[in-house]
């Protein structure tokens, strides 16, 4: 089972990624912006403890892209996915830069989500 | 020239006309001597004389009219030459600049909106140059404020298409949650969350197909083509609305050329509007009707057919079939969950491949849905990767 750290500016969001994978016996923490996510790091107990990060693309403060950008400079190589409204996010470029594991559109196609999940897991 | 030689010729023939006239005269008063019988031998003498005068005076008078004509004519074509040589110069004043006006026009109608001309020469080219660069100015501005209505359309598009896709996320997941402990409901409550599933997944349906017509409007539904296998995307589709049709007792059957060319093509896409064209199929035909999908080489293309043998359509909606938010019969489309925007969208996909899709129908015995995309340049060397890293 995983340990997520998810990321999203979105309370209700929030509270259905973590039920669902909580039912599929995930540990769930989360972060309401890329801020949260990389002062989580910076405090030293980020990559022990979090197997896959989920990661809005858009949120305010810092957008999921950009934490995961400063993640990776800091040689954070931890498995991320990237939350994001529309078909076709982001570019190719950024998904080799940035090591991006994979893209998830909203809404959210769970069973797929969930297998992705346990394969980086 | 010629004016000099008019002029001679002019001082000519009064002199000459003076001249006859003098002559007259001098005959005149040699008549009245002869008549009064003075001086009869001399008066005699002087009419015979001045007759030849005359008769001299004309001989004189034709030739000097010849020599003139001549020197008029010679006039004439110094003359023009002059004038052509003059107006060739002009020509040649006026060719650079209309030179340069036609190719900054070419560029303008090429869509460079920065084409101007540099205003100069003579006053006429200078004042059309100025007008066109004034024309270019305006053409200019009004090209900026419609890119900048298309970006803030756009713009509105994704911000919209953004914002409504959280809160429906929400309401899908929520749903599905729900559905999720199925056995706990009671029918008419998994019945309603059923409904509620359904108008979600159409609403996403409506969201990406907007999303994909303000990108194509925009000229920005970009398409990444490359050598791709179309048999295992048909059987993709296939697999996915299998469970659709069979609950309409639908057969879905599929009928591949063997050994079928790769094609240039982004599968997602063709993916798209293979699943538009059968769920079309599917959602207008009614309970036990058979779906075909077909695919063969034709020429350097690969042609993909939806058919059916529904209920077909009308002629005059087969005309307006493509364009969007035209949908079949109103009775029809009132169960029929489609948004209107499929067709519309298939034909731009399929263009932006550099293809073509056409429908024809019989009423009352069905329907097919035909497009062509081009056989890719590469065939069959490696075995083709995996499709881009996608997670839902």
């Amino acid at each position: 089972m995983a340990r997520v750290l998810i990321a999203d500016d979105s309370e209700t969001i929030l509270l259905l990624m973590r039920t669902r994978l909580e039912l599929a016996g995930h540990s769930v923490e989360t972060a309401c912006d890329g801020q949260e996510v990389t002062d989580r790091f910076a405090n030293g107990n980020g990559d022990r403890n979090v197997d896959v990060l989920l990661l809005d693309a858009m949120m305010p403060r810092k957008s999921g892209v950009d934490a995961l950008r400063e993640l990776r400079a800091a040689g954070i190589q931890t498995p991320a996915l990237i939350v994001s409204a529309h078909q076709n996010p982001g570019d190719a470029d950024a998904a080799t830069d940035l090591e991006i594991s994979g893209y998830v559109t909203k809404p959210i196609d769970f069973d797929r989500l969930l297998e992705r999940i346990s394969e980086l897991a | 020239m010629a004016v000099i030689g008019v002029g001679r010729f002019i001082q000519q023939r009064q002199d000459f006309e003076d001249s006859i006239a003098r002559s007259y005269q001098v005959e005149m008063r040699a008549r009245v001597r002869l008549a009064e019988g003075r001086d009869v031998e001399a008066a005699r003498a002087e009419v015979t004389a001045q007759n030849r005068r005359r008769r001299e005076l004309q001989d004189q008078i034709s030739g000097d009219t010849r020599d003139t004509a001549l020197l008029v004519a010679a006039g004439l074509i110094a003359g023009l030459t002059g004038a052509l040589l003059l107006f060739s110069g002009l020509i040649s004043s006026m060719r650079r600049p209309l030179e340069e006006l036609v190719a900054a026009a070419g560029r303008l109608a090429g869509g460079d909106r920065s084409a101007r001309v540099e205003v100069g020469g003579l006053s006429e080219t200078a004042t059309l140059g100025a007008a066109f660069n004034e024309m270019a100015q305006e053409l200019e501005a009004e090209a900026s404020q419609r890119d900048q209505l298309d970006r803030l359309k756009d713009e509105f598009v994704l911000t919209a298409s953004h914002e409504l896709r959280s809160p429906l996320t929400s309401v899908q997941g929520f749903a599905e949650l729900l559905m999720l402990d199925r056995d706990s409901l009671t029918p008419r409550q998994a019945e309603t969350v059923e409904i509620i599933l359904d108008n979600c997944r159409h609403l996403v349906r409506l969201l990406n197909d907007l999303l994909d017509l303000a990108r194509s409007d925009a000229g920005r539904l970009a398409i990444q083509p490359r050598p791709t296998e179309i048999a295992p995307l048909i059987e993709d589709v296939a697999r996915t609305i299998r469970a659709q049709t069979e609950a309409k007792s639908q057969t879905l059957g599929e009928d591949l050329q063997p050994d079928l060319p790769l094609v240039e093509a982004e599968p997602d896409r063709i993916r798209q509007v293979l699943i538009n064209l059968v769920t079309n199929a599917h959602e207008y035909c009614p309970d036990g009707a058979s779906i075909q999908v077909t695919a063969r080489a034709v020429g350097a293309e690969v042609e993909i057919a939806v058919s059916d043998n529904g209920p077909g359509i009308p002629e005059t909606q087969l005309e307006r079939i493509f364009d969007r938010f035209t949908r079949g019969d109103a009775g029809l489309t009132q169960r029929v969950g489609g948004t209107g925007l499929g067709l519309a969208i298939s034909k731009s996909l399929v263009e932006l491949h550099g293809g073509s899709i056409r429908a024809a129908s019989t009423p009352g015995q069905g329907s097919i849905f035909a497009f062509r995309i081009p056989v890719a340049n590469v065939q069959r060397s490696a075995p083709r990767p995996g499709a881009a890293a996608e997670a839902s």
